[in-house]
């Protein structure tokens, strides 16, 4: 369901031109838990933005459901992140004004939903999180943990096809970072939903199904 | 559905940082209140020269006494120059254009009621006629006549027979009021009037003595008659009796100068006021509404930088460059229309304030309130549009990274 092709990137820093991939296939397939692993400057963040579609490749192909985005317009790329891509994040981005359940609200929003529908819908993603209780409570008055898991609920609620996590427990302490990958692999086990973890953690690059390891650019394994 | 929740974050944000929101909304609110203050106050002239056309009909001259013409002759000049009660009373006869002419003389002295002052009150003398040509009725006795003719009988004005009820006055008729060495005794009460610009004097706030024992008892210097107001034959202009009017008292047997006015002048020296109002609130206003527009736009731009991240993180949640631009063009807009709230309270206060003081009557003008909503929604858009632009065209990946 996810396929890229000779993928390439380069940015312009001054006059010098650094290729940060050079050339990435990868395959991914519906209902794997997939992991890229690889050390810092390696190119996986790069990448990550990439198939998220927060970022262009220079060239190569990249098909997202059997739909060829590469080259689409932003809002169409816009559209495309709101329906079929969930993120999770390092630092759980959440808006510090919004309650917990306004935060998970928010793709559906955009997506142009309905008030009660929307409601509804986060509280049922909160509850399968394990945050039902918590619904009402700023970001600030939940701990690292807490907050990621709302930071899950938010990117499962519009129901993607690729939930995309970067260093999702790279904040946490081991404990509380083992729940969050048991909670990933519960929703892989159980719901089916296909996700992709970047990490630079060899530990939790071996709880995943799939490895892929990169190195310079490129992927080595 | 995104238009709620946007009204929603843009209270909360701006709320959250209130003192730098508050402090935006200065600007807008000093220019949307002059532009509510200026066209309020021009509504108010507009109806207050149809209420005085109303109140005098456009018939009535006033001639008023020319006081020294700053020439070092001047004092000489006035003291010579005395309109004599003869004068005046054939002044119909040798003017066509004049049907009736009631003089008037301000008494100078402090009238008292059972040894307290009427600190309010002025004297005035004035004839029969007086009543009829001002548009003035008597609510209680009667007026002066003709007959009363050096008589120590008065009427007092409305305001004045309120003061005497309240200093121990059973029934107003009857009373006697105390000026100088003189004792009167009331015989009428007129009915509250408007204090207008033909009329040159406080109707209720007058005691009216007969002419002739005004004159008698002026001290010498007293300037005898120092206002006539005439009321114009039918048929004849307003410029005709004035020329009869000018040429009768500059005649050598008088040799007095005298300025005629007519409602017409009156109504348009009002407007000349109010022209300034005009130029000086429009000023004020359109330069403080650029200041005030630059002010939100300079909010909006710290607010936009104070959220990138936030703005990354809605864009990656799928957010449209549209869906940014409208949540911040949104925000800019309630600023401006809080800013908008609050000039129309204040220029409200403002024109009330000049009505006061010009001594015209206070009315609420609707379209100022539409117009104050208007404009402030223009400059929300106007000057919200950079910075919500700025925000839109932000690239998600920098904006997610920073802090």
């Amino acid at each position: 369901m996810l396929i890229l092709r000779d993928i390439r990137k380069s940015y312009r820093i001054g006059p010098t031109e650094v290729d940060v991939l050079k050339g990435v296939d990868l395959d991914i397939h519906k209902g794997e838990l997939t992991s890229i692993m690889g050390p810092s400057g390696c190119g996986k963040s790069t990448l990550m933005n990439i198939i998220g579609l927060l970022d262009r490749p220079t060239s190569g192909r990249f098909q997202l459901d059997g739909a060829d985005v590469s080259y689409s317009n932003d809002d169409a790329l816009s559209e495309i992140r709101n329906r079929r891509i969930g993120f999770v994040f390092q630092q759980y981005f959440l808006l510090s004004r919004l309650s917990a359940i306004e935060n998970v609200e928010l793709p559906l929003i955009y997506r142009g939903d309905r008030q009660g529908f929307t409601r509804e819908r986060s509280m049922e993603l909160l509850r399968r999180v394990g945050m039902a209780d918590r619904a009402g409570h700023r970001p600030s008055e939940l701990s690292g943990g807490q907050q990621q898991r709302v930071a899950i609920a938010r990117a499962l609620v519009g129901a993607p096809s690729l939930i995309l996590a970067d260093e999702p427990t790279g904040a946490l302490d081991t404990k509380v970072g083992g729940e969050i990958m048991e909670l990933f692999h519960t929703l892989n086990r159980e719901d089916g939903i296909t996700i992709v973890i970047i990490t630079h953690d060899p530990g939790i690059a071996r709880q995943c199904g799939s490895v892929a390891v990169m190195n310079d650019g490129v992927i080595v394994k | 559905m995104i238009l709620a929740t946007n009204l929603k974050e843009a209270a909360r944000s701006l709320l959250s940082s209130k003192q730098r929101t508050i402090l935006a909304l200065i600007g807008i609110v000093i220019g949307i209140g002059s532009v509510i203050a200026m066209v309020s106050v021009g509504k108010i002239v507009q109806e207050e020269s149809l209420r005085q056309f109303k109140e005098m009909g456009t018939d009535i001259l006033t001639i008023e006494k020319e006081f020294g013409d700053s020439s070092g002759q001047s004092g000489k000049k006035s003291k010579t120059a005395q309109i004599k009660l003869a004068d005046v009373v054939a002044m119909p006869g040798a003017c066509p254009g004049m049907a009736d002419v009631a003089p008037l003389v301000r008494g100078n002295g402090q009238a008292a009621y059972n040894g307290k002052k009427l600190d309010q009150a002025s004297l005035l003398g004035v004839t029969e006629s007086f009543l009829a040509i001002n548009k003035m009725t008597i609510s209680q006795g009667r007026f002066l006549t003709d007959m009363d003719a050096q008589s120590r009988y008065c009427v007092v004005g409305s305001k004045v027979a309120k003061d005497l009820q309240r200093l121990g006055a059973r029934q107003v008729i009857g009373e006697q009021i105390r000026a100088g060495d003189n004792i009167f005794t009331i015989i009428g009460v007129t009915a509250e009037v408007l204090e207008s610009g033909m009329r040159r004097f406080q109707p209720n706030e007058s005691i009216y003595l007969h002419l002739t024992t005004a004159l008698r008892l002026s001290s010498e210097s007293s300037n005898g008659i120092t206002t006539i107001t005439a009321r114009v034959s039918a048929g004849t202009s307003n410029t005709t009796a004035r020329d009869q009017v000018l040429a009768y008292f500059a005649a050598p047997a008088r040799g007095q100068a005298v300025r005629v006015s007519s409602p017409e002048e009156i109504i348009a020296q009002m407007e000349k006021q109010m022209q300034m109002f005009t130029l000086l609130l429009g000023a004020i206003g359109s330069i403080s509404l650029i200041v005030g527009g630059v002010g939100v736009m300079n909010v909006m731009l710290v607010s936009v930088t104070e959220r990138r991240r936030e703005i990354g993180i809605r864009r990656a949640l799928g957010a449209k460059r549209g869906d940014i631009r409208g949540q911040f063009l949104i925000e800019s807009v309630i600023l401006s229309l809080l800013g908008g709230l609050f000039g129309i309270l204040f220029g409200i206060g403002a024109s009330r304030l000049i009505a006061h003081f010009a001594h015209w009557q206070f009315l609420l003008s609707g379209g100022a309130i539409l117009l104050g909503v208007g404009v402030s929604n223009a400059v929300g858009i106007f000057f919200g549009y950079y910075p919500a632009r700025q925000a839109s065209l932000l690239d998600p990946i920098v904006a997610l990274k920073s802090d």
